[in-house]
């Protein structure tokens, strides 16, 4: 970094242990904050989890040391199992839908269809709006006698297809699973859109001078063109549709007979709730590592230093 | 940033060749399209204008004909989710707990990532790659697996039903991403003018403060843009940590809020009235910096 000062420390080794150390020193300084902030708030308690999985605690009085038992434990957990597989369906089916919507919307807008300023702000305005509120505004529309599904259903003469939509075991996760996709296409789209529209305009007259229709100028320039911004949305999603709490909080509380019960929610009733802080610690340890997989893979796969439009 | 000339490429209209030559043109598919757009704009926006037309709706009203306007145009549930009078749910109190919170996570967690990414894009002492790479991994840990001792070390700490205590698990889970993208920014920021304030005789820090900081204000409130909207949702850490009603943010106390169907005139509408609340500040936050939220939101898509 300095030239000067690394020509004198040359002289000899000590004084270069010296100076690095000086040099270091100021540096160290500027990143205390944010590493003690890190190692008590962060580090700590991942290592914390990892520890309490071991263990039976209620929250008070002494912890006892049970080993794997707790792992044990939710093997055999008929609830975990519900929890983790509607996690994976979570992360299956909301990432598909947003994702390829999105990719629809990106392309559209980036073709300009008309009126495309106004999709681009409708799909968008969602996407910034909590979670909570979103859950909330849709539990109301899905209640049964006076939401607002039903009531269109039922205005409409097709009362048979009016459902109890967040109490009926075999529509309740389809529900949920709705208001994410509706929240978020517009995540993806706007990130894909931006890829779409980084593609140079020469290919897109090359293309078009090769007579492409509108078909293959998608699948043949346009989506092999964005297939790394495609594969990190795809990822993000996914990742964040394993983390899915609040809308199961407000709308279904993970039932009805577990039947929306999710990761997040599951941990969160047995630690918080019932106060089972070794079992839901070994929860929060299944939740960690399956996350942590998927993400680490993506952690690894792009650098953020290396995107530059 | 960088990333803002792409989102704004759209908005310069540019009509070129490729571009707009009448997409799907002649086709049968383009009829469809459109109807998939439109329709799907509609179901986009009708939900968030049927939840304001409820704040002005008697219960009455927004049960039995939901499709209709308001009659009349009347503050009066802002007014009492806002008071809590009629409620007993202080929805002004959560309000600024929420702007508190938003506010002080924002300062703490931009002071200290500014601090460490800068040191990260310009030291040289050991441990600064191995540091990079924590912070990488640590992108890939979810916060609901730190819950349990968080909760318990921030009891211990004495800020459990703390707005600080909350802003402190806040501005940890948020400063990792913050850090890495501005040790990416400060890298890419030309070093002379630092060079020739060292030689002026000015330490580490006063650099950093007198020139560093005021150059790099676009892209410190770009992140700042950025991280407002989870802050302003977060719902998790929130439950666990504030039990006591007067320390509730406005995500937790609307999920708590659980009217009592018909007691009252307008139960209801109250609660449209406090989701609303919590909305209209994300709305005019959203049109007054469009371009710089897209953009944030697709450079955070790298994450």
């Amino acid at each position: 970094m300095n030239p000067r000062q690394d020509a004198a420390a040359a002289t000899s080794g000590r004084s270069q242990l010296i100076r690095t150390v000086r040099n270091a020193l100021p540096w160290y300084l500027f990143i205390a904050p944010a590493s003690l902030m890190l190692l008590t708030l962060m580090a700590y308690p991942l290592f914390d989890t990892l520890r309490l999985s071991l263990f039976k605690w209620g929250g008070l009085g002494p912890q006892t040391f049970i080993g794997m038992r707790n792992f044990a434990k939710l093997f055999g957990d008929e609830v975990f199992w519900r929890a983790l597989g509607n996690s994976f369906i979570f992360a299956i089916v909301v990432p598909f839908f947003t994702v390829s919507i999105g990719l629809f919307l990106g392309v559209a807008i980036s073709r300009r269809m008309k009126g495309w300023q106004v999709y681009r702000i409708a799909f968008f305005i969602p996407v910034m709006m909590s979670g909570v509120v979103v859950a909330t505004l849709w539990a109301n529309m899905f209640e049964y006698n006076h939401g607002l599904f039903n009531t269109v259903l039922r205005g409409i003469g097709l009362d048979g297809l009016a459902q109890n939509w967040l109490g009926d075991r075999n529509v309740a996760l389809m529900s949920v699973m709705l208001v994410p996709i509706w929240q978020s296409v517009g995540f993806p789209m706007i990130v894909l859109l931006a890829a779409i529209e980084g593609i140079p305009q020469e290919m897109h007259d090359a293309a078009t001078m090769d007579g492409v229709n509108e078909w293959q100028r998608i699948w043949g320039l346009i989506v092999p063109l964005i297939k790394p911004v495609l594969a990190s949305i795809t990822m993000l999603s996914i990742i964040g549709a394993m983390k899915v709490f609040d809308l199961v909080l407000v709308m279904t509380k993970g039932g009805p007979a577990f039947s929306t019960q999710v990761l997040g929610y599951y941990l969160f009733e047995t630690a918080f709730r019932s106060g089972n802080f070794g079992y839901g610690s070994a929860i929060a340890v299944v939740m960690f590592v399956v996350v942590f997989a998927v993400a680490y893979g993506y952690v690894r796969g792009v650098r953020i230093e290396s995107v530059e439009y | 940033m960088a990333v803002d000339r792409v989102t704004s490429r759209p908005t310069e209209g540019s009509i070129q060749g490729g571009k707009t030559a009448g997409w799907w043109a002649g086709s049968s598919l383009r009829p469809i399209i459109y109807g998939l757009l439109v329709v799907g704009a509609l179901i986009q926006v009708y939900p968030i204008f049927f939840l304001l037309m409820n704040t002005l709706k008697t219960d009455t009203q927004i049960l039995n004909t939901p499709f209709s306007l308001p009659t009349n145009f009347s503050l009066a549930p802002y007014v009492d989710v806002w008071t809590g009078d009629r409620t007993g749910m202080f929805f002004g109190r959560y309000f600024f707990n929420s702007v508190i919170v938003l506010a002080a996570t924002l300062v703490l967690m931009l002071a200290i990532s500014c601090l460490c990414g800068y040191a990260m894009a310009r030291g040289q002492f050991p441990g600064n790659a191995t540091l990079h790479q924590v912070l990488l991994l640590s992108l890939a840990v979810p916060a609901h697996a730190l819950a349990i001792p968080l909760y318990f070390f921030v009891g211990s700490l004495g800020l459990r039903n703390s707005l600080f205590g909350l802003t402190l698990v806040y501005a940890a889970i948020g400063a990792p991403f913050t850090i890495i993208l501005m040790r990416a920014y400060f890298m890419h920021l030309p070093v002379e003018l630092e060079e020739a304030a060292r030689i002026d005789g000015c330490g580490r820090l006063g650099v950093f403060l007198r020139i560093v900081v005021p150059i790099s204000r676009g892209p410190i409130a770009g992140m700042a843009i950025i991280n407002i909207n989870w802050i302003w949702s977060e719902l998790f850490f929130s439950l666990i940590l504030m039990n006591k009603a007067d320390v509730r943010t406005l995500p937790l106390a609307i999920a708590l809020y659980k009217p009592a169907p018909m007691t009252v005139e307008t139960v209801l509408g109250l609660q449209y009235a406090a989701m609303a609340l919590a909305t209209i500040p994300v709305l005019i936050l959203f049109f007054l910096f469009q371009r710089q939220i897209a953009s944030g939101m697709t450079m955070g898509a790298f994450k």
